[in-house]
């Protein structure tokens, strides 16, 4: 398995903790899905959402535009994960 | 000024105990500090407890008609009371007193209640009419006087100025209203008639309810806001300037409340003309600079030459206070917002004075909430999103970085509210954002209610021709009879001013200049450049510039900081551990769990975890407050001022 494979993995283990953490405690029963849509689903709002940019940012010390705000990259835990994975990869 | 409350029963044969009236007057002692009175009648008594303002000597209550045998117990004030009086004497009615409660009494005595259209003013009051045992309850326009009552089984009816009264009776006991919480929780605060106790109702601002035998005769509002007003087609600036000046008649000196905005700039501007430059100005200043306005309020102060206080609202004193702000307001909460006003009212009070001017009813008399710029950006921009967007972004700067940056929820929340039709469609991002409170209910709590149930009466009670007006009209309408008269005069108003005594006055709630505001244009109102034109036209001449042109800064008091900072008070953990949470049975301890969790840490800075967080913190304080005690009731209180007895005799003893 390559290290950045690796590295997508714990990403998304991680950020699936954070969400849990923080935005699912209403739900502590309800499975969080990698691929779930967390802002059509209810689980994060609008300040959530910032929350989560804010907190890739700081947790993997990744520099994110306004452009990049969006559902495409921080839409679900999947694209979390992809999204670190390309800045990693310095694109 | 003052505190009412009684017990009328429907037959004269079943009395009414002195003891209960005692206690009744207890309870609301901290509105009416100077005194009370109360009268006895087969099978009915009336208590006033008194904050002396107008004929200091005379003015004491209940008061018994000349002539008839018919009384009034009455909480508020008659601003124009000289003229009516000279309007009632012309018509050969003769005065004993100069208070303004005869006055009341006597148009009600010569016209009934279609004389209520000739009061200029502030009141809650009860007229009791023995020889028909009639009662009939009154309140003010915007009621910014609180008034509820409850019947009994047997026919009785109880009522009072607070629902503290009611309970201090002992005829009525408190029981949860789920439905009126749920409305506190979607709406801010219950909706009138609702309450958020059983059985308990509040008079609707500006009705009318006529109680005979024990029977409901009458119920109606006697005024409503809405499009159908009489506009007094005056000039803003003379209107302005005669309200002003009927709210700073009093026997005793009258102060101001000052935030640093525009609308209680203008009052404080215009009220020290009229007090020829003796005006004393008070305000809150915040340890957090995110709340402080207080350079603002020194540059107005120093601009009018007022003399100036500051009382600092730090994290602190808003726990310290919090628990009394609820008893205060009798409600659950979703913002400590109240908290200062109390704590002003206080300092206040510590200076002396009862009776303040403040600017509340401005923003939703001329527009300037943020919420009508929404829907203007919404409705004006709606075939343009992105542009819709950027405004939208320019609006809430407080809130950090663009547009953009905060993200495709924000858009789609902000945008999305005002789509539909929707008769409420302008207030749904609040009713969304407060309601998401409701997602921490006991799912036993949450099955039995809704958002659409708690918005229903709101729905069914849209005045004739409200479809015809335009969004932003629809919108004021909106803003004024659910949230301005149910929260912000009362929890945030009456409540919070009345338990130190302090009477608060609103010259921008005169219905004059409420007329006139809803007979101006928009452009008069809410332009894409400016807000509250037509007032910030006023200012110009008032104020300096830096005020007169300042953008509104909403006014918020910090909600997690005081509970969760170091040092913060012990009661707090204990109120929300899981099993105080259980023992009250309305919110789910887990859910609670993780909320706090994120207050521990900090983390929990968004506006729907603040009221989260405030909604249960203070549902667990009210309920411990009015359900928590072994019955326990206001000792009886001392002699009363005034007494009169008419259960043996009819005869009347004046005890001072």
């Amino acid at each position: 398995m390559s290290a950045a494979a690796d590295g997508d993995e714990n990403v998304r283990t991680e950020m699936r903790a954070f969400i849990e953490d923080n935005f699912l405690y209403l739900d502590p029963e309800a499975d969080l899905a990698d691929d779930q849509d967390l802002l059509a689903a209810g689980i994060v709002d609008s300040l959530g959402f910032v929350e989560i940019v804010e907190e890739v940012e700081a947790r993997y010390s990744v520099g994110v535009q306004d452009v990049e705000i969006t559902e495409e990259n921080f839409g679900s835990v999947d694209a979390i994960a992809r999204y670190v994975e390309r800045k990693r990869a310095g694109s | 000024m003052c505190g009412i409350a009684g017990i009328v029963r429907a037959d004269e044969g079943e009395a009414v105990e002195e003891r209960a009236l005692l206690r009744m007057a207890r309870a609301i002692r901290h509105r009416g500090p100077d005194g009370f009175g109360l009268l006895l009648d087969p099978g009915a008594g009336l208590v006033s407890t008194r904050l002396s303002i107008v004929d200091l000597e005379h003015g004491w209550q209940p008061l018994v008609a000349a002539g008839d045998d018919s009384v009034l117990v009455y909480n508020g004030e008659v601003y124009n009371h000289p003229e009516l009086r000279e309007w009632l004497r012309s018509r050969g009615v003769v005065f004993r007193t100069r208070s303004d409660t005869e006055v009341v009494h006597a148009l009600l005595e010569y016209e009934g209640p279609a004389g209520l259209d000739r009061l200029n003013g502030q009141f809650a009051l009860a007229w009791w009419q023995p020889r028909r045992r009639r009662l009939t309850l009154v309140r003010d326009r915007f009621g910014v006087r609180p008034l509820s009552f409850s019947f009994r089984e047997d026919g009785t009816i109880v009522f009072g100025s607070e629902t503290k009264a009611l309970f201090a009776s002992n005829e009525v006991r408190p029981e949860v209203d789920l439905a009126g919480l749920d409305q506190v929780f979607t709406l801010w605060a219950p909706q009138a008639p609702r309450t958020v106790f059983a059985g308990v109702d509040q008079l609707e601002p500006g009705g009318l309810l006529v109680w005979e035998r024990g029977e409901v005769i009458e119920r109606r509002r006697w005024w409503r806001a809405g499009p159908d007003q009489e506009d007094p087609v005056e000039d803003l600036e003379a209107l302005m300037r005669d309200s002003v000046g009927l709210r700073l008649r009093a026997d005793v000196p009258v102060g101001a409340y000052l935030s640093g905005g525009l609308d209680s700039s203008v009052i404080s501007a215009l009220a020290q003309v009229e007090k020829a430059g003796e005006l004393r100005t008070f305000s809150v200043a915040f340890d957090d600079p995110t709340y402080d306005e207080r350079a603002e309020q020194e540059l107005v102060a120093r601009a009018l030459g007022t003399s100036h206080h500051v009382v600092e609202a730090d994290a602190a004193a808003i726990a310290a206070a919090f628990p009394d702000v609820i008893r205060h307001a009798e409600t659950p909460l979703v913002r400590t917002a109240p908290v200062p006003l109390y704590l002003l009212a206080r300092e206040v009070h510590d200076h002396d004075l009862k009776v303040v001017v403040t600017g509340e009813g401005a923003d939703e008399l001329f527009w300037g909430y943020d919420l009508f710029k929404e829907v203007a950006i919404r409705s004006r921009h709606r075939d343009d999103p992105e542009r819709a967007m950027e405004l939208l972004g320019e609006l809430y700067p407080h809130l950090g970085g663009s547009a953009a940056r905060r993200g495709p929820g924000w858009a789609r929340f902000l945008l999305a509210a005002g789509a539909g039709g929707d008769s409420l469609a302008s207030h749904m991002t609040r009713v969304d954002a407060t309601a998401s409170v409701r997602a921490f209910y006991r799912d036993d709590i949450a099955a039995g209610l809704s958002v659409d149930a708690a918005l229903e009466p709101i729905r069914d009670g849209l005045p004739e021709g409200f479809s015809e007006l335009d969004e932003l009209e629809r919108a004021a309408w909106l803003e004024v009879t659910t949230l301005l008269e149910p929260y912000l005069l009362a929890a945030q108003g009456d409540r919070v001013a009345m338990a130190h005594g302090v009477e608060g006055r609103y010259p921008f709630l005169d219905h004059r200049v409420y007329a006139r505001s809803v007979a101006l244009p928009e452009s008069e109102k809410l332009t894409d450049t400016s807000d509250k034109v037509a007032l910030r036209r006023l200012a110009g001449k008032l104020l300096p510039k830096s005020i007169s042109t300042r953008r509104k800064q909403p006014y918020r008091a910090p909600e997690v900081v005081p509970f969760f900072a170091p040092g913060a008070p012990g009661w707090v953990e204990e109120a929300l551990a899981p099993a105080a949470l259980e023992e009250v049975g309305i919110w789910d301890p887990r859910r609670v769990e993780g909320l706090l969790r994120r207050c521990r840490s900090g983390r929990a800075n968004g506006v729907r975890e603040g009221m989260a967080l405030i909604g249960i913190l203070s549902t667990q304080v009210w309920h411990e407050m009015f359900f928590g005690g072994e019955g326990e009731q206001p000792a009886e209180t001392a002699v009363p001022a005034v007494r009169i007895d008419r259960t043996v005799d009819q005869s009347m003893s004046e005890v001072s």
